[in-house]
């Protein structure tokens, strides 16, 4: 539990600060967001997030296995330097190229937020997967496991942690990506910062902003607790076994 | 049983690993490929399972071109340990110790009944502890028995092993040798092993396939290539002590005096000098009224003053079994002041007496018996 409190405290000051300036109500002649548009905003942000990291995962999972099968291996040095260009590109950049090409709105959101996800989790289970130490896909194969059996069984369990690891990042650094959504009229928390942020008032400003760090936090939690759900006990570092017992 | 039929290995860079061997394990033998780092061994033995392909030859199991076989059918049929253990990390050791059971499709109770016997088997008890224990929770002698345990999981008639004892340390090596031996004994199993230490070979092989550069270089019994290495490089291989290794292959029983000379223990000083006198012998084994082994009189003690052997007498608590390899008794009678061994049953009871002329006249006997190999040794050396 211990470790689990300094997240708590600071999701517990994010809503604190939010249901704080929520309450202000208004500043000047400029109303803030009222309860059910921020809690309408709080779910489209969701959904922006979640789209975009399911899409990433439906494609960058396989991608990223095939990637390690023998045939197609020649490929991983461009994957290696697409990640790289992927990192150095701006973020507001990335997402006016797509809002151009796909038109405002949801979709442009979700697909650019998408792309970039997609990288990482490319790369982790790229990497997660290539990591399988070839001792232990030998022995499966000289026991008689099918190749299928071999990936099932064997690789992606070992891989798991490595890819969640992936899924993780990716998805929390997206909720803080996905205000800048708000500017192509995909809807989001974003839209409350920007509008503080033209208006210059601050206390909009942070109801805008609280809810998105808070979101990343609990995301971010989990997710955690996914990962470590889906890492076989017998891979978790020795330390954490100690205090499982 | 297994049979490799002018069998050569060629990489695709160029490397002849193995090179037009030919050589057969027969049902039940414990075959152990031998010979320095690169020789070829793990790529003979991969080849056998098929997890390198020949460039040229025919491998049968069985009398079955492997070829013929399902790839997996084939490979799920023989047990397979490979040098670096390979548990999978994410499965308990039952998991582990039942892989191919499960891909056989055994049920749950039968898995969990033969994980009980197979840890049992290699001496990790009480199993119902390390049936739910992940690899990273166990030492690495454990984790090198419950490789076997997996090997011979499905109970394959097949055992291909790579070094299975190569990562411990020599005591625990020792006693995984002395256990699988044991379990051998019991099971049968017609058995490829991999090692390049020498004194695993001769401890453990019914056979020793010696190779280099990829060529078979001799393959028969261990005693045979002890006695008659075929050419300067199996006798470098064995080494110069050979004959002394050769000593690890006999046993007390084919060394010792079944009639010694003995002396009860009450009996009188008189009586023992008498009869020491009288068979031209310089000791006496002491036994007591049950035959039981007590220790030794020589010339030497009997000159003290006393009035029965027991006031005199040498106690000595080291002895031998009917099955104890020679250079192990060799060693306690160099130990000894006596310079004898006596050899006891289950009882303590006296069955025999080793001196060292007992050893000297039955290590001549056995040498000159190869010198004239028996038909199954010259068969095998046309064979190689
Ligand atoms: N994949 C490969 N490609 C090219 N050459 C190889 C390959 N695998 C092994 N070799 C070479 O083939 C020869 C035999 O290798 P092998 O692994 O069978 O040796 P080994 O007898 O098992 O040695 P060790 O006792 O060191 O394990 C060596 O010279 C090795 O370098
Ligand atoms: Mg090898």
């Amino acid at each position: 539990m211990k470790r689990y409190l300094p997240m708590l405290v600071a999701l517990g000051g994010m809503v604190g600060l939010t249901i704080w300036m929520t309450n202000i109500g208004q500043v000047g002649f400029f109303p803030l967001a009222a309860p059910s548009k921020l809690l309408r905003e709080v779910m489209r942000h969701l959904q922006i997030v979640v789209y975009a990291a399911a899409l990433a995962i439906g494609v960058g999972l396989p991608l990223g296995f095939v990637l390690t099968r023998r045939a197609f291996r020649f490929v991983s040095p461009i994957l290696v330097g697409l990640t790289n260009m992927g990192q150095t590109l701006p973020t507001l950049a990335f997402i006016g190229i797509f809002a151009v090409v796909l038109g405002l709105g949801l979709q442009a959101a979700v697909i650019a937020l998408a792309v970039y996800a997609l990288l990482p989790i490319v790369r982790n289970t790229y990497a997660g997967i290539r990591s399988v130490d070839p001792a232990t896909k030998e022995a499966a194969r000289g026991m008689g496991m099918s190749t299928a059996q071999i990936v099932w069984k064997v690789e992606l369990p070992l891989a798991m942690p490595v890819i969640m690891a992936g899924i993780r990042t990716s998805t929390v650094l997206n909720v803080g990506t996905a205000a800048v959504a708000g500017m192509i009229g995909a809807g989001g928390l974003g839209e409350i910062i920007m509008s503080g942020l033209a208006m210059r008032v601050t206390e909009m400003v942070l109801q805008g902003a609280a809810p998105t760090a808070g979101l990343a936090i609990a995301l971010d939690a989990v997710l955690g607790t996914a990962e470590q759900w889906l890492t076989p006990r017998g891979m978790k570092p020795a330390t954490e076994m100690v205090f499982r017992g | 049983m297994i049979k490799l039929e002018d069998v050569t290995k060629i990489y695709p860079d160029g490397t002849k690993a193995v090179d037009d061997v030919t050589l057969e394990i027969e049902k039940g033998e414990f075959c152990v490929l031998l010979g320095p780092s690169g020789c070829g061994k793990t790529t003979s033995l991969k080849m056998i399972n098929r997890l390198i392909s020949l460039s040229q030859g025919k491998i049968y199991v069985d009398g079955r071109d492997v070829y013929q076989m399902d790839v997996n059918q084939l490979r799920r049929s023989m047990g397979y340990a490979i040098q670096e253990i390979g548990l999978f990390p994410h499965m308990t050791v039952e998991q582990n110790v039942t892989t191919v059971p499960r891909l056989l499709g055994w049920s749950k109770a039968r898995c969990r009944e033969r994980t009980a016997e197979l840890l049992d088997l290699v001496g990790l008890s009480p199993p119902e502890t390390f049936m739910r224990r992940f690899p990273n929770e166990l030492s690495g002698g454990q984790k090198q028995r419950v490789g076997v345990a997996r090997c011979l999981g499905a109970d394959p008639p097949i055992l291909l092993m790579d070094e299975p004892f190569g990562a411990i340390d020599p005591i625990t090596r020792e006693r995984l040798q002395d256990e699988f031996l044991r379990i051998q004994d019991e099971i049968r199993k017609t058995i490829a092993f991999v090692t390049h230490d020498i004194h695993e070979a001769v401890k453990m092989g019914d056979t020793i396939a010696l190779m280099r550069d990829g060529i078979l270089v001799q393959h028969a019994p261990p005693a045979e290539m002890l006695a008659h290495p075929k050419d300067s490089f199996v006798e470098d291989f064995v080494g110069s002590d050979r004959a002394l290794k050769a000593l690890q292959l006999m046993r007390v029983r084919d060394v010792m005096d079944e009639t010694p000379p003995k002396v009860r223990i009450d009996e009188s000083l008189e009586t023992a000098r008498g009869r020491m006198q009288e068979l031209g012998v310089n000791f006496l084994a002491v036994v007591n009224e049950d035959e039981r082994f007590e220790g030794w009189v020589n010339r030497r003690v009997l000159r003290r003053s006393g009035e029965q052997v027991k006031d005199v007498m040498m106690r000595y608590t080291v002895t031998g079994r009917r099955d104890t390899p020679v250079n192990e008794a060799l060693s306690l009678m160099l130990g000894s002041a006596i310079g004898n061994l006596g050899v006891v049953d289950r009882r303590d009871k006296l069955i025999g007496v080793v001196t060292f002329r007992s050893l000297s006249e039955a290590i001549q006997a056995s040498y000159s018996e190869d010198e004239d190999p028996d038909e199954a040794h010259a068969e095998r050396e046309t064979a190689a």
